[in-house]
């Protein structure tokens, strides 16, 4: 019984982290139809402007928090002006150049910051024992979180102007061009908030484990994945993919064995390709 | 004084790359007026209609307004009134009729009095107004498509081929949304592969073919003309 409710609230809790890993992916490859390989790139500078901010220059945790989530927003924004709007219909450019900017980013890293995993804080510290299990409180707070960015990017892309308009972009660029939308204002954006929730992705993240250069990498795959079950153009498919991966993961560790870590996701990702092409919820956000 | 127009197009050449589209075309639509610019597929309709609203280059002059299109982003052509309503509709597929509507007034304040509107024009699209753009008919799409170009409350309606592959029945709907258009005072640009709906609404109609206008007049002069005659209206 032991076992059941810590998988159940692990696992719960896992997801909700692997929610907010996917949620920036899903908006530009799922709403924007932009294969970003820079995701991860975006995660890791989240991370690595608190780091920045707090440890190098000793600025207090909060201001670290803001600049963790600038510097990904910039990034990502100058992506967009440099090289994705050029490359327009381009798939295969934006792939090949997503993936130059983000292996620069990570050398980047590398070379000014250093291989060993540096701290960030902590949004809460301390543990708390729910159902028998251990959990600490910084999870329960990503988790908390996750669920506070998925209703607001929900509500915001379903009931807002912009949203709407991220919305027709998404679907017929010369469409919203005929109602008078200017689909690069809306893309900027897009990418923006992509950025920022890529960030606050990265600070979770790197408070939980430390921050690498080379953390975004497995949340890179991991977002792909998720996006590909859930369904491209769904945010309620990325949910519902991000918790049936992590209970996946999870149960794969805790009942088989801890050498599938990380497994689950990419073998999720080949038997969803296999089967269901289309994901669990294909084209059905605007609703 | 003559009236002032709205549209005014002269000697205009549109490329796509070595073809030629469009060659010295002349046009010039009046406030309040419906001129409808007939002629078979791969005439240049569609062609003068993309130019006209700011999505090609062209040489030549095309003023809107008295200010000339070159000048402006599609996007700023929409917000000073010139609404395009293209035959291939570039609905937003997935969302409902009722967002498709209110996208449309994306420019604009007062989205659900022009709803109203275009819900009294076009009784099915209430019906349907939670229905996904992409699961209805094609003619459906056609008065939704026309309902969003209303939605921005043009001033020039570019309308492109608003008739095609429609049933006989839902033409006539289109054709009194049509008309009411006009009754509101809209301008309207009819490109339009369908002679006889074409001659039945429009005050001044061109027929282009290979990119030139060789015909042009009032539809009851050109009704008279032999060559519209056995080649468009069956003899």
């Amino acid at each position: 019984m032991a076992g059941i409710s810590q998988f159940v609230i692990q696992s719960t809790i896992r997801s909700g982290l692997y929610a907010l890993v996917a949620i920036g992916f899903t908006l530009i490859f799922g709403v924007g139809g932009v294969l970003n390989l820079a995701h991860g790139a975006s995660i890791v500078l989240g991370a690595y402007g608190v780091y920045l901010a707090t440890t190098v220059l000793g600025l207090t945790t909060g201001v670290g928090f803001v600049v963790g989530l600038l510097l990904p927003a910039a990034f990502s924004g100058l992506l967009y002006l440099g090289i994705i709007k050029r490359f327009d219909h381009e798939p295969i450019m934006v792939m090949i150049l997503t993936l130059v900017t983000s292996i620069a980013v990570e050398l980047l890293v590398l070379n000014t910051a250093g291989s060993q995993p540096v701290a960030i804080p902590q949004f809460v510290p301390g543990n708390v024992t729910l159902g028998g299990t251990n959990v600490q409180y910084n999870l329960l707070a990503v988790f908390v979180l996750s669920w506070l960015i998925i209703v607001g990017l929900f509500l915001f892309v379903n009931y807002t102007k912009t949203g709407k308009a991220i919305l027709a972009v998404s679907m017929s660029d010369k469409g919203a061009s005929l109602v008078g939308i200017d689909s690069d204002r809306i893309n900027l954006i897009t990418w923006i908030i992509a950025g920022v929730l890529a960030g606050i992705a990265g600070i979770a993240l790197g408070s939980q484990l430390g921050a690498t250069f080379s953390m975004g990498r497995t949340p890179l795959i991991l977002s792909f994945s998720i996006v590909v079950l859930g369904g491209i153009g769904s945010i309620r498919g990325s949910v519902v993919g991000a918790y049936i991966i992590g209970f996946i993961e999870v149960g794969f560790v805790q009942f088989i064995s801890n050498d599938l870590t990380g497994i689950a996701p990419l073998l999720v990702l080949v038997g969803v390709l296999l089967v269901k092409p289309e994901g669990l919820f294909g084209r059905e956000l605007a609703e | 004084m003559s009236v002032e127009s709205v549209l005014s197009v002269s000697d205009l050449d549109v490329s796509y790359g070595k073809v030629q589209a469009l060659r010295s075309v002349d046009l010039t639509v009046d406030e309040g007026a419906i001129v409808s610019v007939i002629g078979p597929n791969g005439a240049g309709k569609s062609t003068l209609a993309n130019t006209v609203s700011g999505y090609l280059d062209y040489d030549g002059t095309v003023e809107y307004r008295g200010d000339s299109v070159r000048e402006h982003s599609p996007e700023s052509i929409v917000e000073s009134g010139l609404i395009h309503c293209t035959e291939s509709r570039d609905l937003f597929g997935f969302m409902s009729v009722d967002d498709n509507l209110d996208l449309g007034a994306y420019r604009r304040g007062d989205r659900e009095e022009r709803k109203d509107l275009v819900y009294d024009l076009f009784p099915r699209l209430a019906e349907r107004r939670n229905q996904h753009a992409h699961t209805m008919s094609g003619g459906e799409q056609q008065m939704l498509a026309i309902g969003r170009a209303l939605m921005s409350d043009p001033d020039l309606l570019v309308l492109d081929e608003p008739t095609l592959g429609l049933a006989p029945i839902i033409l006539e709907d289109i054709s009194e949304g049509i008309d009411a258009i006009q009754d509101e005072g809209v301008t309207v640009l009819l490109c339009e592969q369908n002679v006889t709906f074409a001659m039945n609404h429009a005050d001044e109609i061109h027929l282009l073919e290979n990119g030139e206008f060789v015909r042009s007049g009032p539809p009851e002069e050109l009704r008279t003309d032999d060559h519209i005659r056995e080649s468009y209206l069956g003899g």
